[in-house]
């Protein structure tokens, strides 16, 4: 019962000391609120952003590429019209069904080649792909904006789907024709069976589906395999790739972080740019309860000197002012949490003009309980860290110096 | 024995090197109302804040209650202030974010032995003693002089302590006020069997004390 009262007695105190400072009190409040609030905001849409991209990019593109080395030999010849294709598939093959870490993998051959409909004419390259492995590499599906998937290219051996950036340039839409001609002059009429959009140009602007049988077929390389494409379970752990280049020689693997570095160091310039706003923004906070405990501290050594005679001890006047600190803290925090949450679902149904966005309509906001948690942490931790420092020069007021009235 | 000193001295270092306090032995009983008296700078508020405790930076011994007060820990020094040491000072220093019950009240708050409704009917008991209950629950702040001290005397008892330390409590009052005052600790020391001891100038105090020291350059005039 003793340490009950005593314990009541200390937040009493401390409560009265903040009422006694309304106005210092309410700004301090707000001070925290707002830090949180940023960190909260800012924490939701940036990290919304990188895994829109991250969805948007890893989706469209596979983990891991092994692709064929430059043969040096062969590029003497005056006309190259043989495209590089990996030699020991199989050997390869066996290698990666081995491994943990793959959730999937397909082949791939690409081949450089024009395109001519019958506005334009665009130099690009096929992508050859076997439809019912590629359907785990990519969820096309989603990203369809017209036409049909997959499944078309088993349907027809002349079925090409395109990225819309693509389309577009060529003024082609699902049912159109088109020719496409390969190195070594073969020519073929394609049917444009679907049209995606990845939500990233540099996708859509250059990524083509077609089935691989036919291009091996015109580029008269039967079972040619220029590049596999891997997924991976954890895409962080990209041991694979040392590992692989031993059994693997004479290939060049390729993990998406260098095929993405732009994205990487997005994500982690806005990663900076959340973490050092909040936490400047926090520190200013922190100083204005500094700074209030502090003048709090000064008017009222007396009454610290006079709670000390009667008994409070030097623990007891840190927790009285600690108390205040604590309480601005965890209801700035509370309120910035709370504002935060209204903030973000705000932007989150904001409408995002994406013309060829089509998995996004409004801005990606990330809803994890978890950020308010480490907002609210964040928030009550500035506000202890602030107030300790005048707590403890309360503490240690002397009450013979006070009494004698130096 | 109440309080016993033994051979007490102490030293100022600022500015310079300065003994404050020589040889200062004497006894207390319970029962009885000391005045302790001298010239300003003579030790006697020094002296007085030794007795209670509130400063241990000094040579000698100094006995409570059979307690050592230098061998207490910091913590064990305070519970027992608490406990058994009441404070009375020139300036009443009552809490001005309190009324005049809950300032009363904060020295038991502390102790905890009681609760809430007990250490609240105490301190009306105490506010009635003093002809004061009227203004109970009125901010401290807006009492008059001579009615803050009082105050501050109801919340040196409200732990009901064995010896109470008083500087200079009647020397921000007028004549009457004064007198008041100084009459409440005679009866506190007579009727509660509390050893008193003040700090004064007033010779009205000193003279009408049971046993009146002085003090002259830090030593006991004997």
């Amino acid at each position: 019962m003793s340490k009950h009262i005593t314990a009541f007695t200390i937040i009493f105190i401390a409560f009265q000391y903040l009422r006694a400072r309304k106005k210092q009190s309410l700004l301090a409040t707000l001070g925290v609120t707002l830090g949180v609030t940023t960190f909260i905001v800012m924490i939701n849409f940036m990290t919304g952003v990188n895994d829109f991209l991250d969805d948007a990019v890893f989706n469209g593109s596979p983990d891991m590429i092994i692709s064929a080395k430059q043969n040096k030999s062969s590029s003497k010849q005056l006309f190259k019209t043989q495209i590089n294709s990996l030699t020991k598939i199989d050997k390869i093959d066996t290698f990666l069904t081995k491994q943990e870490n793959i959730q999937s993998f397909a082949h791939q051959i690409i081949s450089p080649a024009i395109l001519v409909s019958e506005n334009n004419q665009l130099p690009g390259s096929i992508n050859g792909v076997f439809p019912s492995s590629e359907k785990n590499m990519v969820d096309l599906e989603r990203r369809l904006i017209e036409g049909e998937g997959f499944d078309s290219l088993l349907e027809k051996d002349n079925a090409i789907l395109l990225g819309i950036s693509l389309a577009r340039k060529l003024q082609v839409s699902t049912g159109d024709h088109l020719k496409m001609i390969l190195p070594n002059g073969k020519n073929k009429r394609l049917q444009v069976a679907g049209i995606f959009s990845f939500g990233i140009t540099t996708i859509d602007n250059v990524r083509t589906y077609f089935p691989a049988r036919t291009l091996q077929n015109l580029l008269g390389q039967h079972d040619a395999i220029t590049h596999v494409h891997l997924k991976l379970k954890n895409r962080d752990d990209v041991g694979l790739k040392t590992e692989a280049s031993n059994p693997m020689n004479a290939v060049i693997i390729e993990d998406w972080k260098d095929a993405n570095k732009t994205i990487v160091i997005g994500n982690k310039v806005r990663d900076i740019l959340t973490w050092s706003v909040s936490f400047a923004l926090l520190l200013v906070a922190g100083f204005g309860i500094y700074n209030i405990l502090n003048s709090t501290v000064v008017q009222k050594r007396k009454d610290i000197a006079v709670l000390k005679t009667i008994g409070y001890a030097a623990n007891d006047i840190i927790f009285i002012f600690l108390v205040q600190s604590v309480s601005i803290g965890l209801l700035g925090a509370l309120f910035g949490a709370g504002l935060g949450y209204v903030i973000s679902y705000v932007i989150s149904t904001t409408p995002l003009d994406t013309t060829d966005f089509i998995i996004v309509d409004t801005y990606p906001i990330n809803f994890k309980l978890g950020y308010y948690i480490l907002g609210v942490v964040f928030g009550v931790a500035t506000t202890i860290l602030s107030g300790y420092f005048p707590s403890k020069k309360a503490s240690s007021v002397d009450p013979v110096t006070v009494i004698r009235g130096i | 024995m109440m309080l016993e000193t033994k051979q007490i001295n102490k030293y100022f270092y600022e500015p310079e090197k300065h003994q404050v306090l020589k040889n200062i032995s004497l006894q207390i009983t319970s029962g009885e109302l000391t005045a302790v008296y001298g010239e300003s700078g003579s030790g006697k508020s020094t002296l007085l804040y030794i007795l209670s405790t509130l400063d241990r930076d000094f040579e000698g011994r100094l006995q409570i209650l059979n307690h050592e007060i230098k061998e207490l820990s910091a913590a064990e020094l305070t519970n027992f202030r608490n406990q058994h040491i009441g404070f009375v000072y020139q300036f009443h220093y009552l809490l001005s974010e309190f009324n005049v019950l809950q300032n009363i009240m904060l020295p038991a708050m502390k102790l905890g032995a009681k609760t809430k409704e007990e250490i609240k009917h105490d301190a009306i008991l105490l506010l009635k003693e003093l002809g004061m209950q009227d203004v109970a629950k009125r901010a401290s702040y807006k009492l008059s002089g001579g009615q803050q001290q009082r105050v501050a005397i109801a919340r040196a008892l409200i732990n009901n302590p064995s010896l109470i330390v008083a500087d200079e409590p009647t020397g921000n009052l007028d004549q009457k006020n004064s007198d008041m005052i100084f009459d409440l600790l005679k009866e506190v020391t007579s009727k509660r069997e509390k050893a008193v001891v003040i700090a004064t100038h007033n010779p009205k105090i000193y003279q009408n004390s049971d046993k009146a020291i002085e003090m002259i350059d830090g030593s006991i005039r004997l």
